[in-house]
């Protein structure tokens, strides 16, 4: 059953065509990987398949619902209950503990429940770091902590925008069986970008893009 | 408790740049303390101007018009004139007391009770007594009943102390007593400077006309034109603080508006990252307002302290004379400093609020 849905999306930034006639399906727990060399259009779907931006033609749908002209407060809101986001960068703030960042995003969704958001970084194997700012964690716990936040509204996708680029092999690994263990025990659905053969193997499925196009779509190649 | 943890939050943010929010906030303290002040004074003195003038309950003023004083008979012969029903002789001079020099004022004490002074103590029951203005009993701290020796030339004379008069003019700051007394202090006699008159108001034009008639060389003037040069001064002193408050007022919003410019600035990452997190246009715009309305309360709190202070010392200097504050003021003080940071902050919050996520966590 498909979640995300893309038809005919193109997108357009004065004269850059930055995605040209995208059709894409993402089944309901697929674990998608976006490859491709950088201006290639990656980060572009991703930001609008996770609503972040608007195509300038086309229709996006996200469980049904054609997202592609909804209003801005709209769009918050279908982020906020269907959509979690692990950036390259982790987007923490930086005077809020590791557990305060968590329950910004439930403030914003919800209430903010201190007890949950506590659970969420254990889930990610930062418990004993709660109270920590980001700048006494390691980029990798970090990291961790950017995932336990996309996962503390339970959302249906998780959109992770080259989540490792800023870490060695071995926390790359920890995150990437991080996402791993969600996607085959919790059935998240995962789309991930990123331009790194070794992350990219992960993926049940790699989309190749290139000049705003799709050059290969892994489950289409091997037929 | 969504509104606890906005509050959490929010302080937690504020402090973050607590240096750059409290130059807004005194930006904002000091149009407000200007605009509080302009106020007061404009309110109050005029307040004071009409209540000080009907305290006399003379509404004509006679004076000599070319310096010098008058024979005290001017007070019989003006109340000869038909339409008056009442006149009061005053005569003003200087006094030393315990080496400060003094303004000692001469009044029929008989009158004192229509002037509406306030008393603390007794007046002056018989010769050789006087009273003392307020601001007296704090700064030479005499006491009443006692001995004091006022030194004018070589003239020295003892007065006792019956007791002090406030009246928030420059009074509060000089020696009252009879006019006998204050011609033996000063060695005149018989001399008058100035007559408050009280004119019936059914025959108030001939009876200054014939005022004028009567005495050629004395200056008549009814309390309207009076007060009406004390309101001139007032007006040009308002157009100034016009002018000034004007000028201060923007200024202090360019630099609140600078702030929260920086503040957006700073914060793009953060506000990109909300929005990314699902927070609404009014959920960004609520923490900024928020620190907008913490810069203007806090602003507009000690700007009503510090314009009511320099109210006061203006009045003091520019007309001998303390004001109330009225009691709308402190209203009028918070409501400038909310109005000036909200309006100030309006444009940076609104770019926030605007702002793109996808471009912002780019880092673009």
């Amino acid at each position: 059953m498909s979640l995300i849905e893309l038809r005919n999306v193109s997108k357009e930034y004065r004269n850059t065509h930055a995605l040209r006639g995208i059709d894409l399906v993402v089944s309901r727990g697929e674990w998608m990987n976006i490859v491709g060399p950088s201006g290639s259009g990656k980060s572009t779907l991703l930001n609008i398949i996770g609503g972040l931006d608007s195509p300038t033609s086309g229709e996006v749908s996200i469980d049904s619902v054609d997202i592609s002209r909804l209003p801005e407060d709209d769009m918050a809101v279908l982020r906020r209950e269907k959509i979690g986001f692990i950036f390259q960068q982790s987007h923490l703030i930086p005077y809020l503990t590791a557990v305060e960042n968590v329950m910004l995003a439930q403030y914003f969704h919800s209430m903010a429940e201190e007890k949950e958001a506590a659970d969420a970084l254990s889930r990610v194997g930062l418990g004993h770091r709660l109270e920590h700012r980001p700048s006494q964690m390691s980029g990798g716990e970090q990291q961790r902590v950017c995932i336990a936040r996309a996962l503390i509204n339970n959302p249906e996708i998780l959109l992770a925008d080259e989540p490792t680029g800023n870490l060695d092999r071995e926390n790359t690994r920890l995150i990437l069986e991080l996402l791993d263990k969600l996607h085959s025990e919790e059935g998240f659905t995962i789309v991930l970008v990123t331009h790194d053969p070794f992350v990219a193997q992960w993926g049940r499925r790699v989309l190749t893009m290139e000049d705003g196009r799709i050059k290969c779509d892994e489950s289409i190649c091997r037929l | 408790m969504k509104k606890k943890r906005f509050l959490h939050f929010f302080l937690r943010s504020a402090a973050q740049r607590k240096g750059r929010n409290l130059m807004a906030a005194l930006s904002v303290m000091l149009a407000v303390a200007v605009v509080t002040g302009m106020v007061g004074i404009t309110s109050g003195v005029r307040e004071k101007l009409g209540a000080e003038l009907r305290a006399y309950g003379a509404n004509v003023l006679v004076s000599p018009a070319k310096g010098g004083s008058f024979s005290k008979e001017i007070i019989s012969r003006i109340r000869n004139i038909r339409g008056v029903d009442d006149a009061s002789g005053q005569y003003f001079t200087v006094a030393s007391i315990r080496g400060h020099e003094v303004e000692v004022i001469g009044l029929e004490l008989d009158k004192f009770r229509k002037m509406g002074w306030k008393l603390f103590g007794r007046l002056p029951g018989r010769e050789g007594e006087m009273l003392a203005g307020i601001n007296l009993k704090t700064g030479l701290k005499p006491a009443e009943g006692n001995a004091e020796e006022l030194i004018h030339g070589d003239l020295r004379r003892e007065m006792i102390l019956s007791g002090f008069i406030e009246r928030g003019g420059p009074e509060d700051s000089a020696l009252i007593m009879s006019l006998g007394d204050a011609w033996a202090v000063s060695g005149a006699s018989d001399v008058i400077d100035v007559v408050l008159v009280r004119v019936s108001p059914s025959a108030f034009e001939e009876a200054v006309r014939q005022l004028r008639v009567t005495l050629p060389d004395a200056s008549v003037k009814s309390v309207r034109q009076v007060a009406s040069a004390e309101e001139s001064l007032l007006s040009k002193i308002r157009l100034l603080m016009l002018l000034v408050t004007a000028i201060v007022v923007f200024a202090s919003s360019i630099s609140v508006a600078s702030t929260m410019a920086a503040n957006v600035f700073e914060r793009r990452e953060e506000i990109g990252l909300m929005k990314a997190l699902g927070a609404k246009r009014r959920d960004i715009g609520a923490f900024f307002f928020a620190e907008s309305l913490l810069i203007g309360a806090a602003g507009g709190f000690f700007g009503c302290l510090f314009g009511v202070a320099a109210a006061e010392v203006i009045s003091m200097g520019a007309f001998g004379t303390f004001i109330r504050p009225a009691f709308y003021l402190p209203a009028i003080s918070l409501l400038t400093g909310l109005l000036l940071s909200l309006v100030s902050g309006y444009f940076p919050v609104r770019d926030a609020m605007r702002s793109d996520p996808a471009v912002i966590l780019r880092g673009e």
